[in-house]
This record gives C-alpha cells, structure tokens and sequence, in this order.
C-alpha cells in the first residue's frame, strides 16, 4: 500500500533538488518560445493550491481579521518559512516579506521570473477556495499582484505582493 | 545501518530547505505538467524531466561538493549507502526496500534492481483532478515513470560522488516500474559502468531521444577530476569516507592502530617509529599539535569555522563558549577519567612510538594533558581570528555591555523570536552536555572492560544497539537535529 497524499501532509521533504528545477523549467519554457512564463508559474501554483485544498484546512473563512493569520500559517506550515505581513489599507494590498523563500535562493543572471511566482499564484488560490466554499460576506480574496524582490533577481529577501477584495467587492 | 550513514543522513536532512511533502509532491507533478504543456509528448516530456532531474541534482552537489567527500568512492558501496542518496535527493527517510544483485560476467562490478515499497511521488496520483498528466497515453513500454524525475537526481548524486572520489565508473539508474503506471512497488535498475562505456553510453543527445519539435539545451560535459584541483581533503578521503570510519568503529583498538600504521607508512612513507621519534621529549608539543591541528582540520570543512570567527561576534561566542569549556572540563569531568584517557592514549602509542617516550607520556597528570590541548586549541582559536584578550571575565559582562550598547534589538518580534527560541537554545545546550557526559564515559568502559577490548564493544556495552551506550548517544544526537532544524526556522 503506498503513501497517502493526507500521510505526506504530515511529513516534510528536501526542496533544494526541485527548487533548482523550477529554474530548468523557466529555461526551457525560455527556449521554446513561451513568453508567459509567469502566467504559468503562477498556474503550477494555482493546481497545486487546488489540490493541496482537498487535504487541508484549517480554516473555514479567511476575512479581514484573519487575514494575517492564515498567511502566516500558510509559509509555515507549507512551506516552512517565517514571514512579516503587511496589510495596506488604501491600496488594499498584503505584503509578504520572506527571507528564506523556498523557491528562491540563488541569483541567477539568466532568468527574469521569480520561484516564488508558484508562491503567490498558490497562497492567493487557497484563500479563494476556501472562502468560495464558506460564500460568507466578509470573506477575502486575495489576487497575486507582483514579485517585487526575489532571491533570484539578487535581493536580500523575496517580497510578494498580493492585492485583496472583501466580499467580491472592490 | 552505520553510525556515519545515520550521521550523514541527519546531517544532510537538518541543513536542507524542507518543505511539506505534499507540496514537494504536487510541484513535481506541475513541472512534469508544464513540460508536458510544451511538448504535447507524454513519453518526450518523462525524457526531458529525468534530465531536469539531473541538472538540478548536479547544480546542488556542485554546490556543497565538500560534504560528497566523505562518501565512499566506489559504485557498489555508493549503492549500499542508496539510503543516503534518496535523504540527499528527497529529504525523506526511506522506508522499505530490498536489493537484488544481477551477476554481470566479464565485469568488475554487478547490476543491482533496487525495490522501494512506497513512492512518496505517486502517491494518490489520480485522485484529483488537477492529476491531468495521463500515463495511459504512454505507448513505449521501456518508457520510466512519474519518479523519472527523482531517478535522475539520484543518478546525479551517484555520479557526483564518483566524480570527486575520483572513481573511474559511473552508475546509471533508470525507473523500470512505477506505481502510478500499475506496477506493485518502484523498482529501479542500477547499471554500473567504466568511463568509457559510460561515455558511450550518455553520448545521444537529448534532441535526438525525443520525437517533438522541441529545443532542449544538451547537458554540460562532465570533465574527471585533475590532481591538481585536490585540496587536503580530497587528499584525505580514503581514509576518512564514511564506509572506512564505520570500518575503523567496527575494529578494536589494535586494529585502529594497525590502520594508523599503515597510513604513516603510505601517506609519509616511514615507520610509525620513527614519525614518533620525532617528538621524543617533546610529549607535551604533540598533545598541544593534537588540539592545534584537530581544530585546523575542523576548519578544513569549507573554511567554515575561519569564515564564521570573521564575524566579531561570532568570534566572542566562540571565545566564551572555549574559556567555559576549558573552566567547566576540570569541574565536571573527574580526573580519574581524565587519567583513563592518558592510559588510553598510552596503550594506543605502545607498540607504535619509540619506548622512551611512552614513559614520558605516562608521566603526565591528567590536568596537564587537559592543559596542553586547551593550549593548542587556543593557539588555533587565535590563528583563525579570536582575539582572547578582548574577552571580558564572562559571558554576562558581555551581555551587560551590548545591552548599554543598545546592541540588541528591541523590536517586538525580535524579542518574542528570542523568547521563542531560548528554551530551544536550552535543549539544545542541555543535549550537548548529556552527550559530552556520555561520550566520557567511554575510555573507562573500555579500560575495564578485559574481554571487551575496543571501542565498539564499549559503545554497545550495555544492551543493544538501541538501548546501549550507542543508542544513548544517537537518541540525543536525534534530539540536537531536532532542536537545530526547529532554531533555523
């Protein structure tokens, strides 16, 4: 009987060999022409949050008030990184600093996309599967917004920026 | 499963990037998917991710070469340590598995298939919906599986290893079952190859292995290690790879003594007598060499120790930590084990070094030992950058003066991190101490112990591998991996 996806939950796996393979990607997907390298990045992330939300919850409502703590639960429990949040009000914008993001670590001249593309297309997508569940008003919804500095682009830290809507409203 | 092998796997868990399994999992499944999106070529894209696999393998041991030396430098033992190989490339304990040796005639080395119960990569695949890449399009039956990927980063660190032990095989491992595919458990095959045939045996390019259109940058040519490019511990190696060192724990005493023998006689090409002779009433010097050259050869592992003391205040702690080591030894450790560890190193000269000086050397008390190491370990503290005379009385004087210093910081989070890690730290520090108490107590197990002549016999002298001495050391051990992966969180 092999390994249950809700068993790996509970165990931690060696990232290093397959962060680098992120990169082999984006170098592959350079070669062959594909310009929205970002855009798919941000999709792996997207699946893997859609997937991942089938053996794992916990919350049933992500708003406002538990914003914070939801995200920060998130980078530790999956990906096992502390961060500092920020949350920007008037521009309604969450500001995720990481300075040991898992995707990212090394400068690499040749590449222009960020790991942690993957990152921010997956937090964002689990929130909304919660939430689209929970159809409660105050629920929030996160949308990926930039990689401002990463690791790969030779920053100190990574800092992933979402934008966010309450109750589908802007 | 080796004591080093057990070490090495913590070691390489511990300092890894870990991330929950799962997502590990589901990443892998969306580059294999995203390849895939490219190629529109099941069988070319299980080809391009192997390759992947590899280069990325390759990348990270380039990275930290220094730890691969340790490893034993042939294939067949590379495959008996299979288990440090799936922590290196997975960062999971390998839960069950099982050889087979396929005889190979006319070749110095056998095949091996390697059976693995559970794939931590295909497991549930297919049970939701985001698992699109679909293994029934798969025509070519020779074709690997979903762990393609996982197959050529071991394959990578397999060969790594072999490359910098200078070894003149390779070994190719290549996925012949796979569960998502049907089959009963992961099987792999292991062939092992000379230079040449290996050479022959990588020379297709990758364009030409797929069918599609696609472009795919060829692999770097892997060029043998030169002589030239070796450092001192490249030099070093055969004596101190992982499988000798398990080899010297399982020898007694006479035989560690035969093995320093016989690497005077070949490293420096003269009888051990003689090497000794040449600190004949210069006892005290050697033991100081000893703690002088045990802390430089610390320091060999990547310049780490020089690199770290660079750091002013990396260099205080260490400062510190070294005057309350040398404080604390006298107090906490009795002189009669201090004595037994002068008989020890007496009994382990006997036989090797000229008679007048083992006469010396038992003349010694146990506190002057104890003083001349300290004294060459101090003299090595100071080569690589500790400056003793900045140090204050003790550690809290330190403390007092950053704080006035406003060195410290008094950020909220900051603080509450620190609250969060001291009793980490305490652990931590707690452990490293009942393991110092427990390896003390080694030399007196084996000076009493009449029939249980050596260091193994020692170590295992109270029950089992598990419940023993042995086992102590390893459970506490356990616990400082713990506590060091909790802290660099």
């Amino acid at each position: 009987m092999n390994y249950t996806r809700e068993e790996l939950i509970q165990s931690e796996a060696t990232m290093n060999q397959v962060r680098n393979s992120i990169y082999h990607l984006a170098r592959f997907m350079d070669k062959n022409g594909v310009s929205d390298i970002k855009e798919r990045l941000r999709r792996m992330g997207k699946n893997i949050a859609r997937t991942y939300i089938n053996y794992w919850k916990p919350t049933q409502v992500v708003n406002i008030s538990n914003l914070k703590d939801y995200i920060t639960t998130i980078y530790q429990k999956v990906l096992g990184s502390y961060v500092s949040i920020e949350i920007n009000e008037s521009e309604k914008l969450v500001i995720v600093r990481d300075s040991k993001c898992s995707l990212c670590k090394y400068h690499y001249e040749d590449i222009e996309v960020a790991g942690c593309e993957i990152i921010i297309g997956m937090v964002s997508e689990l929130i909304t599967q919660i939430n689209f569940i929970s159809k409660d008003s105050s629920s929030v919804f996160l949308e990926p917004f930039e990689v401002k500095e990463s690791r790969t682009h030779g920053n100190k830290s990574c800092i992933q920026i979402y934008k966010y809507k309450i109750g589908g409203s802007n | 499963m080796g004591a080093f092998q057990w070490l090495m796997k913590k070691i390489t868990k511990t300092f890894g990037r870990s991330t929950n399994a799962l997502f590990y999992t589901l990443l892998y499944r969306e580059i294999l998917k995203e390849i895939n999106e490219i190629t529109k070529n099941e069988e070319d894209s299980l080809i391009i991710l192997r390759e992947m696999g590899k280069r990325a393998a390759y990348e990270s041991c380039e990275r930290h070469s220094a730890i691969f030396k340790f490893m034993p430098g042939n294939p067949k033992k590379i495959l008996d340590y299979f288990e440090i190989l799936w922590v290196v490339v997975f960062g999971k304990e390998l839960d069950d598995y099982s050889y087979e040796e396929i005889p190979k005639e006319e070749s110095k080395y056998n095949d091996y298939i390697l059976k693995i119960s559970k794939c931590p990569i295909c497991s549930g695949y297919g049970q939701d919906k985001e698992d699109t890449f679909n293994f029934m399009k798969l025509k070519d039956k020779e074709t690997e599986g979903m762990a393609c990927g996982l197959c050529g980063m071991l394959e990578s660190v397999a060969n790594f290893i072999l490359k910098v032990k200078r070894n003149d095989y390779r070994i190719g491992i290549v996925e012949q079952k796979c569960i998502t595919r049907g089959d009963d458990c992961l099987q792999f095959i292991c062939k092992i190859y000379d230079y040449k045939e290996w050479q022959e045996h990588t020379a297709v390019r990758i364009q030409d292995k797929i069918s599609s259109h696609i472009r795919f940058e060829e692999g770097i040519e892997e060029e043998l290690v030169q002589e030239t490019k070796l450092d001192i511990i490249d030099k070093l190696q055969d004596v101190i790879s992982i499988d000798k060192l398990e080899e010297i724990l399982d020898e007694p005493l006479e035989g560690i003594k035969e093995r320093v023998a016989d690497i005077i006689r070949d490293k420096l090409n003269m009888e051990p007598e003689h090497f000794f002779d040449y600190f004949r009433n210069y006892e005290d010097d050697m033991i100081r060499i000893i703690g002088y050259l045990g802390t430089h050869l610390l320091n060999e592992y990547g310049g780490l120790l020089e690199k770290s003391l660079k750091n002013e205040t990396v260099a205080k702690i260490f400062g510190y930590l070294y005057k309350q080591i040398k404080d604390m030894t006298l107090l906490f450790i009795p002189l009669d084990v201090i004595r037994d560890y002068n008989k020890l190193l007496v009994s382990f000269l006997d036989g090797l070094a000229p008679v007048e000086m083992v006469e010396n050397i038992k003349l010694f008390s146990a506190k002057d030992t104890i003083k001349y190491l300290f004294e060459g370990v101090k003299m090595a503290f100071e080569n690589l950058g500790i400056d003793f005379s900045e140090l204050k009385e003790n550690v809290w004087e330190e403390l007092k003066k950053e704080r006035e210093d406003e060195l410290i910081p008094s950020e909220a989070s900051a603080i509450d991190r620190t609250r969060e890690n001291v009793p980490k730290i305490i652990n931590l520090i707690q452990e490293i101490l009942m393991i110092i108490t427990d390896i003390f107590t080694l030399p007196i197990r084996v000076l009493i112990s009449e029939s249980h002549y050596g260091l193994k016999t020692a170590i295992n002298s109270v029950v089992s591998e598990e419940e023993g001495l042995y086992g102590s050391i390893r459970e506490r051990f356990d616990n400082i991996f713990d506590q060091i992966q909790e802290i660099r969180r």
